[in-house]
């Protein structure tokens, strides 16, 4: 007790609470801006930790890391562009519902949620970080390829309409993430012999062209029809009533996020895939799913900022960084004489208690610094709508550009914005694009790893281990629930079908 | 019309003042992402560096999955006396055997190598495995899986001339980097790892072997290689500064002595021991010498273990 009681006075100085305030507004315009995310927002606040203390640069960080990700949010509402590649499946529900002009329900629910999922893996992280910890290390290669497979259907979901024209889209952000070296030999494979692609295709460039730069052009060819008008953002907190109604959602989703992100190598934009894709079969307003229901922004925005949470629980209780930005927290933590690793629990006790309580220090200001920051990205978006559209698209190459300063990722997102166009107006989905790009890397790397380690028996992926049947069985029992619904929907138009025309012959 | 005409003569202005004259600002590129192990160093090595060249400087990072398109444009930049990397060793010394590249180690002109900390042969310190012979030994039934931070890295490259030199049967299963791998060692799905002292103090990991020509103090009792009968093998992480070719021998004086005077300073080594980074200096005809050999060392080895042709 006296340990948490004092590392409770660690994280309420006035340097930290002030480094929290700036964290977490910086982080939420950040992620706000599409092109720039949680890494460019890290790699911009980086070099300033390195005057401050232990706690409070740790304070920012985690500031700008839980805004940027609640920020993404925002703009993936209010003008169908995930401001990062975590929020992209909060455009789904999010975007038609400010068609519908329900902007402030659904901001309000996106950031209730973010919070909700943010405070619960907080609680997870404090609990029981070695129990989940322990459980994510028999998460195997094996284990991590049947999940994937179970997130990679989601894409099934999604294509409305069209599946044939999802998978096409799904198979094409697949191709995109294996431009680079093979990830088990290392030669480079889809490079026309350049070095310059030889490093692979990045996911910030093809998110800001695939939805930013696209939905830029479409408002252009579109510019004097009301759709192109950006309404006037505004935040309603959803009513008690509402909350308790969909409380189920907002834990699944802030579980399966938590989950999620205590596995090393997924990240929060597979969890917010996966969480969508659950709520989708298991959300009893399922049949709404994609046309603007909240349970949609729920499922995407609980998971998401639950990943920020439990993507502490591996590097704090194994020294294992979950992803890039829990690794630049590391990283941030050895400049400052910690280093993480299995003693990092027992060693240094009192910060790692100040951290948590900072974690969740940082959730409460996000709900607070919520309104002035959805009102700093209203006056935004009042300009005229071509300024708007420049600055989103100058802001998205600078995005493109900072990730990793190779000037070949402002052609893939300039190029990538003209198909992605192309595509949109042929009716093709371009989440699926972006599914196969999030999740190509995990599902190659891990399949073929599995391989190796089963020296090359695929069958034996099936019986690996009782999470690994677990998990593709539920992929069995989801292949054929689809089959059958589909079938007994073939069978009830044929009925009609043939209803209407005997009638006729009547 | 004119005012683009201006805009694009000042750029093309802009491009050409890049010349061969030394100015206030430098540029650092560091290959790997912000936040990483080598980023870490290099951001601690830049601030007593430009204080002693007397420039701002600017740390640049050029990602990429094995550091070769940051490498390469230092490289590029021949005659620029204004960018410097602060280089990683695989991109030095394997990556051009293992990938055609616009570079190879004759392309630079060397600084100075900051640190290098020798790799250990670890396993889990669940097995049951104290010796490398037991490993040996345990392997012969069925053989282990070694993990590596990815393919064509140190820690492959380290098992693998292990595995072609001696007994023991054991196969590849790269990793996206360190953390996954030790997370599959937790798991067992890999059990064997060579990595540096950072890695294994920090996790439950068990020591077996040195890779260096000599035991390393701190870990009197963990034998040599060549002491298991095995022909000596050196690998080390190691990190250095490089420049492009075709810069002024003054400048590179310059630069050497400004590296010499940071790895000594009170500032960077106090970050290095908390770092676990080993300092280990070498000047710049040294550095070059020991590139070039580690060099002819990994093809040797990449040749070896059927890497590459």
């Amino acid at each position: 007790m006296d340990v948490i009681l004092a590392a409770a006075g660690d994280a309420f100085t006035w340097q930290a609470l002030l480094a929290i305030v700036i964290g977490t507004w910086a982080g939420i315009v950040i992620g706000g801006l599409p092109g720039l995310g949680s890494v460019v927002g890290l790699t911009i606040f980086l070099p300033f930790t390195f005057g401050l203390d232990v706690i409070t640069s740790m304070a920012l960080l985690i500031g700008v890391y839980c805004g940027s990700v609640y920020g993404g949010s925002i703009t993936a509402i209010l003008i169908n562009t995930p401001g990062t590649p975590q929020s992209a499946a909060t455009t789904f529900d999010g975007y038609p519902m400010t068609q519908q002009g329900r902007v402030d329900e659904a901001l309000g629910w996106a950031t209730f949620a973010s919070f909700f999922g943010g405070v619960l893996s907080c609680v997870l992280l404090i609990f029981c970080a070695p129990q989940l910890a322990k459980f994510a290390v028999n998460f195997g290669s094996i284990e991590v390829f049947a999940l994937v497979c179970l997130a990679m259907l989601c894409i099934v979901g999604i294509s409305r309409g069209s599946l044939l024209k999802g998978l096409l889209c799904g198979m094409m952000g697949f191709f995109f993430s294996m431009v680079g070296s093979d990830p088990i030999t290392g030669a480079d494979r889809f490079t026309f012999g350049t070095q310059a692609l030889s490093s692979g295709l990045d996911l910030i460039p093809v998110v800001v062209g695939a939805f930013a730069l696209s939905e830029i052009f479409v408002r252009f060819s579109a510019r004097d029809e009301e759709a192109t008008v950006i309404p006037e953002a505004r935040l309603r907190f959803p009513p008690l009533g509402e909350i308790g109604r969909r409380l189920i959602e907002l834990m699944r989703g802030s579980f399966i996020g938590s989950f999620v992100g205590a596995l090393p190598g997924t990240g929060a934009a597979a969890a917010a895939f996966i969480s969508y894709a659950t709520a989708q079969k298991l959300s009893p307003r399922r049949a709404q799913l994609g046309k603007g229901e909240p349970d949609g922004i729920i499922a995407s925005e609980s998971s998401n900022n639950a990943v920020t949470g439990s993507a502490f629980i591996p590097t704090l209780a194994l020294g294992i960084p979950g992803d890039v930005v829990t690794a630049m927290m590391m990283g941030a933590m050895v400049i400052h004489g910690i280093t993480p690793g299995v003693r990092l629990m027992a060693d240094q006790a009192q910060t790692v208690y100040a951290l948590f309580v900072v974690l969740i220090i940082v959730n409460v200001v996000m709900l607070i610094l919520s309104k002035p920051s959805i009102g700093l990205f209203r006056y935004l978006f009042k300009l005229p709508l071509g300024f708007v559209m420049a600055g989103i698209v100058m802001f998205s190459f600078i995005g493109a550009a900072s990730v990793r300063g190779n000037p070949l990722d402002l052609v893939v997102a300039a190029l990538t914005g003209i198909l992605a166009y192309a595509l949109r107006r042929g009716g093709y989905p371009l989440a699926p694009l972006v599914i196969g790009m999030v999740l190509g890397p995990a599902l190659e790397s891990s399949l073929r790893r599995g391989l190796l380690i089963s020296r090359g028996d695929f069958l034996s992926f099936f019986t690996h281990s009782g999470i690994a049947t677990t998990l593709f069985v539920l992929i069995g029992l989801f292949l054929v629930w689809t089959l059958w619904s589909s079938f007994m929907q073939w069978r009830a138009k044929l009925a009609r079908r043939r209803q209407t025309s005997t009638r006729v012959i009547e | 019309m004119k005012s683009l005409r201006c805009s694009l003569a000042a750029l093309t202005l802009a491009g050409a003042t890049h010349s061969a004259l030394a100015a206030d600002t430098l540029d650092i590129v560091v290959p790997f992402a912000a936040g990483g192990a080598t980023d870490i160093v290099a951001r601690s090595f830049e601030p007593v560096f430009s204080q002693h060249m007397g420039v701002t400087s600017v740390v640049r990072n050029v990602a990429s999955a094995s550091a070769t398109v940051g490498t390469a444009e230092v490289a590029g930049s021949e005659g620029n006396p204004n960018i410097i990397e602060y280089a990683p060793a695989g991109s030095l010394s394997i990556q051009p055997s293992l990938k055609e590249l616009s570079y190879g180690p004759d392309s630079f002109t060397y600084i100075c190598r900051t640190v290098s900390n020798p790799m250990f042969l670890m396993v889990s310190k669940s097995s049951d495995i104290e010796s490398f012979q037991q490993l040996v030994e345990q392997s012969q039934e069925y053989p282990f899986l070694y993990g590596s931070s990815g393919p064509g890295t140190l820690p492959h490259l380290a098992m693998a001339a292990l595995v072609v030199n001696s007994d023991l049967k054991a196969e590849h299963v790269p990793y996206s980097g360190s953390g996954p791998a030790m997370n599959a060692l937790a798991g067992n799905e890999i059990q064997i790892m060579a990595d540096t002292e950072t890695i294994l103090e920090n996790y439950d990991l068990r020591p077996l072997a040195v890779f260096a020509e000599q035991r390393v103090k701190g870990y009197e009792n963990v034998p040599a290689i060549d002491e298991l009968g095995l022909p000596a093998l050196d690998f080390a992480v190691w990190q250095g500064v490089v420049a492009p070719k075709g810069i002024s021998e003054e400048r590179a004086a310059q630069y050497a002595d400004a590296c010499k005077a940071t790895v000594e300073s009170e500032r960077f080594r106090t970050f290095a021991e908390k770092a676990k980074a080993g300092i280990a200096y070498l000047g710049p005809n040294d550095f070059e010498a020991f590139v070039k050999r580690r060099f002819e060392a990994n093809k040797q080895v990449l040749q070896d273990a059927g890497l590459t042709q």
